[in-house]
């Protein structure tokens, strides 16, 4: 068995009187790619967000290589903890709106928290922030503000953004959602290349295609919980739960 | 008809009193200059106690906010008299601070100055987290998951965003700030209003008053045209949304 990375046991999460989530397991192995997949509304995005404590879980426990990161002082409140300066040392987000920081062009997006965080030296992080630009395609975008960057380039820089902390695992949450269709290809490309190179990947999405192609697992949630888990092939040409045939049926048949 | 202008548009008493008046003035721009630093920083230090996460920082948001009520609602005049007429009477504090007589500037001048302080903080505080908010969560969120701590992430990536946001705003309290530098004439401080009602007082002349009110105009009636460019140019950037990305 590969070693975990990340391991959810039990996750539940409410906001006010919504239950989003009910008891949510998952175990990523080191390396691997899983796709969530569900009808919005189902917890996915929740769930992701609780792995970085973006949003802390009101029960369950994550470890996150090991270390169960929700013990401790400051859980499950957000506040700074050694456990929130760990997890989010480990694990990258990206998210479906970019966030970029407008005020900084597209090189300085990436040396930010290197010097703020990691405590590099300008030369370091930029070497570190042109490579990682490069990489994704953008080498020739290092001078731009993101307003003049499109949806996809935005989006590519908030990759190579997150990759500059090293992560050792990559959270991507709906990520081409906001995208011009013609912009989704060179983001996912980019998420492929990731894969292939061996990260280790918790993506949410509704790129049936991109699951079926890159995730080692799939899985589907609804009402707040795992419908259905398995290999692309199983879940996405066989699901054994109505509900699962219902939502692929409705995505598939466009 | 020509009585009424020998009240209020006497030329001949303007002139003869033209630089009386504007000494005093410039008095009143420097209450302006000092206050208008102390209080754009204290302002932005309340926003920021202000915006201080979880539950521990629950006492200083709660005093903070108590703070920038209370002295909102306050009529500066009182925080004026009760300074100028209070501190000097506190024997445990050291002479120096209780009667400060700092950079050759008479006592009166900072207790007014103190007074403004206190006020246009809270002023200034309410302009600095409507800044704060207007910046989308996400960007404290991607400061944060990149390990950023809060105070880095307001330092690095809300401020500089907010402050892009609230110039105009801003410009209107400071506005406020010079027309209210003639409070202090109450606790005699020598500055424009004070001078010009003493000039009233001996000759039942008005037109010095009216050149005092005349510099003030002078000065402010610019400041409002750059606010309505800076509100125009805001308005574009929203429209362009290169500031404000919509979520």
């Amino acid at each position: 068995m590969t070693e975990q990375m990340v391991s959810l046991k039990g996750i539940c999460k409410r906001f006010g009187e919504l239950e989003v989530l009910k008891g949510v397991d998952i175990d990523v192995g080191r390396g691997e790619v899983v796709c969530i997949l569900g009808p919005s509304g189902s917890g996915k995005s929740t769930l992701l967000r609780c792995v970085n404590l973006l949003e802390p879980p009101e029960e369950g426990e994550i470890f996150v290589e090991g270390n169960d990161i929700c013990k401790g002082p400051g859980s499950g409140t957000g506040e700074q903890s050694w456990e929130l300066n760990y997890v989010r040392q480990r694990v990258g987000i990206v998210f479906q709106q970019f966030n970029l920081f407008p005020h900084k062009t597209a090189l300085e997006n990436v040396t930010l928290a290197q010097e703020k965080v990691l405590g590099r030296s300008k030369q370091e992080a930029r070497a570190k922030a042109t490579e990682l630009l490069e990489r994704v395609g953008l080498g020739d975008q290092l001078g731009q503000y993101p307003e003049t960057l499109s949806g996809g380039q935005q989006q590519r820089v908030a990759i190579a953004r997150a990759l500059a902390m090293e992560p050792h695992v990559m959270l991507f949450d709906e990520v081409t959602s906001a995208l011009d269709p013609e912009l989704v290809k060179e983001v996912l490309d980019t998420m492929r290349e990731l894969a292939e190179e061996g990260m280790t990947m918790m993506v949410v999405t509704h790129e049936i295609g991109f699951a079926r192609e890159v995730a080692d697992r799939v899985i589907f949630m609804d009402g707040g919980v795992i419908v259905e888990e398995g290999p692309p092939a199983e879940v996405l040409e066989n699901p054994k739960e109505e509900r699962t045939k219902q939502f692929l049926g409705l995505v598939l048949d466009r | 008809m020509s009585e009424f202008f020998h009240q209020y548009f006497d030329f001949n008493y303007m002139g003869e009193h033209f630089w009386e008046v504007l000494e005093a003035f410039l008095q009143n721009l420097l209450i302006f200059a000092v206050v208008a630093v102390l209080a754009l920083t204290w302002g932005l230090i309340l926003a920021l106690l202000r915006q201080l996460p979880g539950k521990k920082f629950m006492p200083v948001r709660f005093f903070t906010i108590a703070y920038i009520d209370l002295f909102r609602a306050i009529p500066i005049l009182i925080v004026i008299l009760l300074i100028s007429g209070g501190i000097p009477f506190l024997e445990f504090i050291p002479k120096e601070i209780r009667i400060p007589h700092w950079f050759g500037k008479p006592d009166p001048f900072w207790y007014g100055t103190a007074a403004l302080m206190l006020v246009y903080g809270a002023f200034t505080a309410e302009v600095y987290r409507a800044g704060i908010e207007a910046v989308p969560g996400g960007q404290m969120e991607a400061a944060r998951s990149l390990g950023m701590s809060h105070w880095q992430a307001m330092r690095h990536v809300v401020v500089p965003q907010a402050v892009t946001l609230i110039p105009a705003p801003m410009l209107n309290e400071m506005i406020s700030l010079l027309k209210d530098s003639t409070l202090v004439s109450v606790i005699a401080f020598a500055e424009s209003v004070l001078i010009s009602r003493e000039l009233l007082a001996e000759s039942f002349n008005s037109s010095a008053l009216l050149l005092t009110g005349f510099f003030f105009i002078v000065i402010i009636l610019p400041l409002a045209r750059i606010v309505d460019k800076l509100i125009a140019r805001n308005q574009g950037k929203i429209t362009r949304g290169s500031h404000i990305e919509v979520a």
